[in-house]
């Protein structure tokens, strides 16, 4: 009984193996197969441009190459998806990421390929917007990341409002507050936030430090050279504190689209939001109740009127390990591509191209287009690209109750402090 | 068969897959966290070993405290519903006599709901925007001044992510004491009405005591679940705002996944496993009587001299 039992095992392994070895050579006859571990939103235009090219490259040759993208659209579940296939080996042959201090250690570690080496190589650095590709490099001015979208951030407010109350257009971020003041007074929700996402929050935040100092104080923050309590943080958190108070009741637990259905239903009278959502904005500014503008201004600071948040997205980085020559052609490919195409779908694009003349755009599309021309040399880079991934949980979960008034700013700015000196001790 | 079942060493065979399966999935992750809490690492590059430097920054981190008092108040209103509730509808249902197949199922729905499909349904109740039920009925009874943003309010966040957990596992407790309380003999029930018992004296002197094995399990069940209490609010406020509802273990999930502090985290959640341990023990104590702890003693002398006999006999 037990010999057989013995017998029963032993064929059950080695059948095993043998099947295992038969898959294995099964898979080196496979075509090449390039996967994307992407945090974009599924179906959205840079998903389906990118598809798209893929496609037709892989017609070009001969559908020996294959290209598999995974997407993961909710951000912090990607970063944490991402960091643990890194962590266990796994790197995929592309990935999304920020410029952020993981990022660095990622390069740091030799395992992201210098994008602004390659392109130079290549000749295609010229192709780009400038703002999108510094908007992708790191403080010391290198990049291992490709932008593939490129935004500004505007406050969009209801003109009925605003016409009833006979309130302007803010030029200044007093006058913002005072606007809020006179709505919140009348009534009206002022501003509608998605508070579930926190970094629309976080943006509020970073508006005083940024008009002051352009992004030095953030970077001396995130290096720990000053302190979230010196006078660029305190007015930051001043302003925060006072603009906080015109946000929706409840805010922290708003999510994306009840925050943007909310403004456009008219229940309140403004809200803050990039470019990528100009299909959302479009039908109520063509009716002519809504319009935007940018970023206040303040008197005397270092960044002007022009300068606002502009960003080039979460960019694409490439796995230094399979980078080789196919994988480089297919990306050069895709840069030559992906400006018509992507523009096409009514998106502003990082790659300078002419606009496809066989579609019609929006005069919203054209006028922002416009705008991005003339914007300034400053440009406002999210907190989040430069903090490193504990204090940006820090500084995300805590601006929550700083908002709402549940903690003082010097309980704010000692939380913060404190998670930038264990990140700066190594803990 | 027969023949084979008598050999301890085909026991130990078919054990085996079991035992590995069970060594690989829970004795290793668990010894693999032990490890990892005396380690720095942060997912990339060498991991650097660093003593108990995990274990000093735990218990001087402030958020760590606010946590366990919070997984403390989680666990007091989960229990709280589980239990008593579970036990409560439990008792109520013995006295029906239709139905109890229809209602029994009908409170055991919650438990095969997901946990997102839980929060969702949750989250759209607390919500002020658009508004949700439990402030619709406040204000619709003219307690308006009490409807609040249910989940950003720091003096009702804790007691809100908890509710759902409770309420989602008080039909499955239900079920299980019910199984407990008709299994009873009626006879003992009878002969304590005879002694002059009334239906609250027959309950908790006669008929609690007798699912005393029950309501041990149960506890252990609920009190460990509590502990490790994760998906709803983490999906419900993710620890916030701030960390007004931060449990250990979203708070464990956090250093680990999002702050990259593999190490810490690990340290976290073999506090957890620890704490765990430690409340098994102590129900256990609880649970078990003094004039028990004596019989079992007895059993074991017996046991032994049983064993001396019969050695001495050979």
């Amino acid at each position: 009984m037990k010999k057989n039992m013995m017998k029963a095992f032993l064929t059950t392994a080695v059948m095993g193996t043998v099947m295992a070895a038969g898959s294995m050579m099964a898979m080196a006859e496979e075509p090449v197969t390039v996967t994307w571990f992407a945090s974009r939103p599924v179906d959205g235009a840079i998903d389906l441009a990118i598809r798209q090219i893929a496609q037709q490259y892989s017609e070009e040759h001969g559908g020996n190459w294959q290209f598999e993208v995974i997407t993961e659209a909710d951000r912090p579940s990607y970063l944490q998806k991402l960091q643990t296939l890194i962590s266990g080996g796994n790197m995929p042959d592309i990935i999304d990421i920020d410029a952020t201090p993981y990022c660095q250690e990622l390069v740091d570690a030799g395992m992201l390929v210098d994008v602004k080496e390659y392109l130079n190589q290549e000749g295609l650095y010229d192709k780009f917007e400038p703002t999108a590709l510094a908007y992708q490099e790191f403080t010391n001015g290198t990049m291992y990341t490709l932008p593939l979208e490129y935004h500004v951030e505007m406050i969009w407010y209801n003109k009925e409002i605003f016409a009833e109350n006979g309130l302007e257009v803010p030029k200044t971020m007093d006058e913002w507050l005072d606007v809020c003041e006179k709505l919140s007074e009348a009534g009206i929700t002022p501003i509608s936030v998605d508070g579930a996402d926190r970094w629309p929050v976080i943006r509020y935040l970073a508006m005083m430090p940024f008009r002051e100092t352009g992004n030095d104080y953030i970077i001396s923050l995130s290096e720990g050279n000053a302190s979230m309590g010196d006078q660029a943080g305190r007015n930051g958190i001043e302003f925060f504190q006072k603009i906080g108070q015109y946000f929706q009741e409840g805010f922290a637990a708003t999510d994306y689209a009840t925050a943007q259905a909310m403004f456009l239903d008219g229940q309140s009278a403004m809200y803050y939001i990039g470019d990528w959502e100009i299909a959302a904005m479009q039908e109520a500014y063509k009716n002519g109740t809504i319009d935007y503008f940018y970023m206040p201004a303040v008197d005397g600071a270092l960044t002007g009127a022009n300068e606002f948040c502009v960003n080039s997205g979460i960019g694409m980085a490439f796995n230094a390990e399979t980078f080789d020559e196919k994988t480089k052609d297919f990306v050069k490919y895709v840069i030559e591509n992906y400006g018509k195409i992507y523009a096409g779908m009514d998106q502003m694009t990082p790659i300078k191209s002419e606009l496809p003349e066989d579609h019609e755009f929006s005069d919203l599309y054209l006028r922002v287009r416009e705008d991005m021309g003339s914007i300034g040399e400053h440009f406002l880079k999210p907190w989040d690209c430069y903090l490193d991934s504990n204090t940006c949980t820090v500084v995300n979960d805590n601006a929550l109750l700083l908002a709402t008034g549940d903690i003082d700013a010097d309980t704010f700015i000692s939380l913060v402090d404190t998670a930038l000196e264990e990140y700066k001790s190594g803990f | 068969m027969k023949g084979i079942l008598k050999d301890k060493k085909a026991f130990l065979i078919f054990l085996l897959p079991a035992l590995v399966f069970y060594l690989f999935s829970v004795f290793y992750p668990i010894a693999e966290s032990i490890r990892f809490s005396f380690i720095k690492w942060g997912g990339l590059g060498e991991k650097k070993f660093v003593g108990l430097q995990n274990y000093i920054h735990l218990f001087q981190d402030k958020v760590f405290y606010t946590a366990f008092w919070n997984n403390l108040v989680y666990l007091v209103i989960v229990v709280g519903m589980q239990i008593l509730i579970g036990l409560l509808l439990a008792v109520l249902l013995t006295y029906l006599t239709k139905g109890v197949a229809f209602i029994k199922t009908l409170y055991y729905v919650p438990c095969i709901i997901t946990a997102v499909a839980v929060t969702q349904l949750f989250r759209s109740m607390y919500a002020t925007q658009p508004e949700g039920i439990i402030n619709q009925i406040l204000k619709a009874v003219g307690l308006g001044q009490f409807a609040t943003s249910w989940l950003t309010n720091i003096k009702t966040v804790l007691v809100c992510v908890s509710i759902p957990e409770g309420w989602r596992y008080t039909g499955m407790y239900m079920v299980i004491f019910y199984a407990a309380l008709i299994s009873l003999d009626p006879e003992i029930c009878e002969a304590a009405r005879i002694d002059g018992a009334n239906g609250w004296q027959t309950l908790i002197r006669v008929k609690l005591p007798m699912i005393k094995e029950v309501l041990l399990l149960t506890l252990t069940m609920v009190l460990t679940g509590a502990l490790r209490g994760f998906d709803i609010p983490f999906i419900l406020t993710n620890g916030g705002p701030g960390n007004v509802s931060e449990l250990m273990s979203t708070y464990m999930y956090k250093k680990a996944f999002a702050g990259n502090q593999f190490g810490y985290g690990s340290t976290i959640a073999v506090f957890i496993i620890a704490e765990s341990i430690l409340v098994v023990c102590v129900l256990k104590v609880l649970f078990t009587g003094k004039d028990e702890r004596e019989e079992r003693r007895i059993q074991k002398e017996q046991r032994k001299m049983r064993k001396l006999e019969r050695r001495s006999g050979r």
